[in-house]
């Protein structure tokens, strides 16, 4: 833990070595003439270039003239070569002559700190303090290194007498409000950040970070503390943050919703989409974008709501978040909303609309942009069941080309397996439905099934009901693949809570195809299925037998965590 | 009507079925035993030691070879031991006559021993009725190792239930009465209202004028089932509050809120450290303000200015064939563990009665966290903590998994204690 906080301290310092040099290697000339007294240029390009005993003789060099910059370099160098100790004695010299700078103090402390040596580093506080009453930094300092070295009462110790010196909290809230955390009080934690983020919102963060193991049955306390009139944007923020982190996105934005739409309220919205976007929230982040959008209308703002509409799986909400750009023209908008607008038409099954989009656009569009539109309406003719037109709309293009992929699935929905597994094979893409599909490619020597066809063709249309009844027809007729049919089909059963259809299907699995790698998957997933509705006796039983039938299998990890489950060996979780 | 094709894949299973059983009769047939190994090599430990209760609970006999690979077992290679293994994921070796005869010969050699397993102890855990079972590290690990236990309270203890068992389990029940000092920061929650109501209940139905009084009546239970040959095996605030309830035979050591009248102003000349088991010159934390009972735990958690912080403890190597139970007592795959917190997290040296042994200690510290001993026919073990998997453990966490530490170094301490009633006395060779 140590050694990895300790490598991450390093990283960033040497970013902010990088980031500093590059300025001042770049500033104009003037510029650089004023900077140079502040940042010992060659000292850090020594640095940089891992000359540590040379780096080190010259940031002594300019101790004087640039003291931060040279002393922070020093104790970078004096950490390189492992003796962080050797820093001590220039630190000491250096407070003789300034005992107020606060960063040689807090250089000293951290030092003491690593060295743990504890009681000099609490002398050195007190000199600290004795020298500088009325300053909230000795406390702030030293409170921040107890906690980091998880002294939580100690750091108690200190924040308490920083309060009686300072007379109240105001310089250390930040302080109160890890110290509160890590000794569980999480509400008044979430107090004392709530004070801390109205004047610091970039420790929004820190606040995250702080609360985030807060548990479940005090979360609703550290809720209302945020929650709590007058709406602050920064403690909505940080709450949102925190909502996201504890697994409900949907929480976060209901959060930020609520707040009247000021600047900051869509800064912040805007803020929050990003982050959802990253946690995989599609629908959350479109949803923020999209409020952001009513309040500051913005047409990249609009393409990134559509796109997480379409990903999340809502293309009719894309559709409509591109209405007001649907009749430019300019080169920007068709290199950026056509291609949304055209992929949630095809998505939507809306083919003949998205042709007409690229035809009155063929003008604007250079060939390589036009024939990657055509494929994604080719895919809305899928979508429609119409595999004639996407044939027709894909046009001659040669196998090999980068069309295979798209005619491949056609192939495939066509119940053509022989060209199906020929040209999907050669794709690097690997999604859900191209997974199932290449298994079975691989697994069954058929060359020709309309019913797999169709039953692709029904997932491909979003046809849940119909590809589950297609895949449990077809297989029957593919025998040496039947189980991965079943199996799939069962999967789609399952994920529409129809239970006893899939128990019927992993019924079938288990009992008619019992070497097949499906069969202890189907087990498993019956067992699962059984503990959910309370039968812990079936499901025990049905968990055993997988576990003695298939003891080699991957799954038996899952298995035997279903059945201390089932069991109730361990806690079920919530 | 059944297809073909059925009727295909039935004859299908049975062949599968049917191989299964062979290669299983086929090892059955060279191997006489199977070795648990308890090293690094096993893949859950905690399920071991229940695979070996229920072993021997099955009319089985078995072996506990003290410091070999982490304190190994041998069990018999039955069909229905291979297979609640194979379920449970516990690591198993099916080895032959010879190999035990090789092994019995290493065991010879060194500082190791075979301690035979002849039956499964009856347990009963002193817990509330309706206590959920996450919050007793010792009930998680029984439940997850699959290990039966019965759980009594105060009727069952004042009825006399306790000699129906062979080891009884404490954990952080307060004998002084005092609903472990959380009166003044949790007396409005609904769960700390609830435990009171119920404790003043019990008092009530047995004939007691407070919980400090009806505690202490069934702390002298306890006391009297060890001496005559029960074994206690207790953990966190029991350990602590327990001896000082044995000891304040003649003295009021609960505060005002919990029973009417103030602690005696001289409770530290009152308490008769005689009659307890294991302490001696405890001084009585008197403040009901502060969240502390006595100087028997060294960490004193709950007291900020006091609170000391977590370190690392070890595991005192015995002589396993001179000192057979406090061998069994340690046995593990790890010899230095890290500490954690507890309403009673350690015990202070200086108030640990002489003859005791100390189990575990922290290299340096004025505190030790694992002890036992013996008392009249009986014999206690004392464990500080509360969780070893949450160091921390606050109020309101969520429960340990125990699926997610089937190594868990700490746990076996307590499960080593389970199965240190099963052994078959030896007579001692010192």
């Amino acid at each position: 833990m140590r050694r990895s906080r300790s490598d991450a301290l390093r990283r960033v310092r040497r970013a902010a070595l990088t980031f500093s040099i590059a300025v001042t290697a770049l500033a104009p000339g003037w510029a650089r003439a004023q900077a140079e007294p502040a940042l010992p240029a060659k000292a850090m390009e020594l640095e940089l270039a891992g000359k540590w005993r040379e780096a080190l003789a010259a940031y002594r060099a300019t101790l004087d003239e640039s003291l931060t910059a040279s002393v922070l370099g020093i104790e970078r160098v004096y950490d390189q070569l492992g003796k962080r100790d050797s820093i001590l004695p220039l630190i000491d010299s250096l407070i003789a002559k300034r005992p107020r700078e606060p960063m040689l103090r807090t250089i000293q402390l951290r030092t003491l700190a690593y060295l743990h040596r504890n009681e000099a580093a609490a002398a050195a506080f007190e000199r600290w303090v004795q020298i500088s009453p009325r300053e909230a930094a000795p406390y702030r300092e030293y409170a921040r290194l107890l906690l980091d070295e998880g002294r939580a009462a100690s750091a108690d110790t200190v924040l308490q007498r920083a309060q009686r010196a300072l007379g109240g909290t105001r310089d250390i809230t930040v302080e109160m409000a890890q110290l509160r955390a890590a000794t569980g009080l999480w509400e008044l934690s979430a107090k004392s950040w709530r004070e801390a983020l109205a004047t610091s919102p970039y420790l929004d963060q820190a606040a995250v970070y702080s609360l985030f193991p807060t548990p479940d049955s005090i979360r609703p306390a550290v809720r209302d503390v945020f929650r709590a009139p007058p709406p602050q944007v920064e403690a909505r923020r940080a709450l949102a943050l925190l909502e996201l982190r504890w697994s409900s996105a949907r929480a976060g934005w209901l959060v930020l919703r609520e707040l009247p739409p000021t600047d900051d309220a869509v800064k912040a919205w805007i803020d929050f989409g990003d982050e959802a976007e990253a946690s995989g929230a599609w629908l959350v982040a479109r949803d923020a974008f999209a409020a952001a959008l009513a309040r500051k209308p913005s047409r990249e703002l609009a393409v990134r709501a559509a796109n997480d509409a379409l990903t999340g799986g809502d293309p009719a909400s894309a559709v409509s978040l591109l209405e007001p750009y649907a009749a430019a023209t300019d080169s920007e908008s068709v290199r950026t909303v056509l291609p949304v607008r055209v992929r949630a038409l095809s998505a939507l099954g809306r083919a003949s609309e998205a042709e007409a989009l690229i035809a009155a656009n063929s003008g604007r569009l250079d060939s390589l942009a036009r024939v990657r539109l055509v494929r994604m309406a080719a895919w809305g003719w899928v979508r429609a069941g119409d595999l004639a037109k996407a044939r027709a709309a894909l046009g001659t293009a040669a196998e090999g080309d980068d069309e295979d992929r798209t005619l491949g699935w056609i192939a495939l929905y066509e119940g053509d397996l022989a060209s199906a597994r020929r040209i999907l094979k050669r794709t690097s893409e690997t999604n859900p439905e191209l997974l199932l599909a290449l298994a079975l490619l691989g697994r069954t020597k058929v060359d020709s099934s309309p019913l797999v066809g169709r039953a692709f063709l029904a997932l491909a249309r979003g046809d849940s009901t119909a590809a589950a009844a297609t895949l449990d027809s077809a297989a029957r007729t593919v025998g040496d693949a039947g189980a991965l049919l079943l199996a799939a089909a069962a999967r789609i059963v399952s994920a529409r809570k129809d239970d006893n259809a899939a128990i019927a299907l992993w019924q079938r699995v288990a009992a008619e195809y019992p070497t097949a790698p499906e069969a202890a998957e189907a087990e498993l997933e019956w067992a699962r299925v059984l503990r959910r509705r309370g039968d812990s006796p079936g499901a025990i039983q049905r968990l055993e037998h997988m576990i003695l039938t298939y003891p080699r299998s991957a799954l038996v990890p899952q298995a035997r965590r279903e059945l201390d489950l089932a069991r109730q060996s361990v806690p079920s979780t919530p | 009507m059944t297809s073909p094709f059925t009727r295909l894949t039935r004859g299908l299973r049975t062949a599968v079925a049917a191989a299964a059983c062979t290669g299983l009769a086929a090892s059955a047939a060279r191997a006489q035993h199977l070795l648990v190994p308890m090293d690094d090599a096993q893949q859950n430990h905690l399920k071991a030691y229940g695979l070996t209760f229920n072993a021997l609970k099955t009319g089985n006999k078995a072996e506990w070879f003290i410091n070999y690979r982490g304190g190994a077992f041998l069990l018999p290679d039955e069909a229905e031991i291979r297979r609640r293994a194979t379920l449970d994921g516990v690591t198993f070796e099916a080895i032959d006559n010879a190999r035990v005869q090789q092994i019995r010969s290493e065991l010879a050699a060194g500082n190791m021993d075979a301690v035979t397993l002849e039956k499964a102890p009856k347990i009963a855990i002193y817990t509330p009725p309706k206590a959920p079972p996450w919050d007793d590290a010792v009930t998680l690990a029984l439940r997850y190792a699959g290990i039966e236990y019965t759980t009594v309270w105060d009727d069952e203890v004042m009825n006399g239930d306790l000699s129906k068992y062979d080891w009884l389990h404490l954990f952080h029940e307060d004998f002084t009465g005092q609903l472990n000092k959380l009166y003044l920061g949790f007396r409005d929650a609904a769960w700390f209202v609830e435990q009171r109501e119920r404790n003043l209940d019990a008092a009530k139905r047995l004939g007691f004028n407070s919980i400090p009084t009806l505690k202490k009546a069934v702390a002298e239970r306890i006391r009297q089932y060890v001496e005559g040959g029960g074994f206690l095996f207790a953990m966190c605030g029991a350990t602590e509050t327990l001896e000082l309830a044995i000891a304040a035979h003649s003295a009021d050591i609960a505060a005002a809120y919990a029973d009417g009248t103030p602690i005696d102003e001289d409770v530290d000349g009152r308490m008769d450290w005689k009659r307890a088991m294991a302490f001696k010159d405890v001084h009585v934390e008197q403040s009901p303000f502060t969240n502390s009972m006595s100087d028997i735990d060294g960490h004193q958690v709950n007291v900020p200015a006091r609170r000391q912080p977590l370190g690392q403890f070890t595991l005192f190597a015995f002589s396993a064939k001179f000192d057979p139970v406090n061998t069994m007592l340690v046995q593990n795959h790890r010899t230095v563990i890290p500490d954690y917190y507890g309403v009673t997290t350690s015990f202070t040296k200086a108030t640990i009665k002489p003859g005791v042994s100390v189990l575990a200690y922290e290299e340096g510290a004025p505190w030790v966290k694992y002890i036992h001993g013996d008392y009249g026919k009986g014999s206690y073990t004392y464990l500080g903590g509360h969780d070893p998997e949450d160091p921390q453990h606050n109020i309101g966490n969520a429960p340990t998994d125990l699926a997610l530490h089937t190594t868990s170094p700490g746990y076996r301490l307590i499960l080593n204690n389970v199965l240190f009633p099963a052994a078959k006395k030896k007579p001692l060779k010192t």
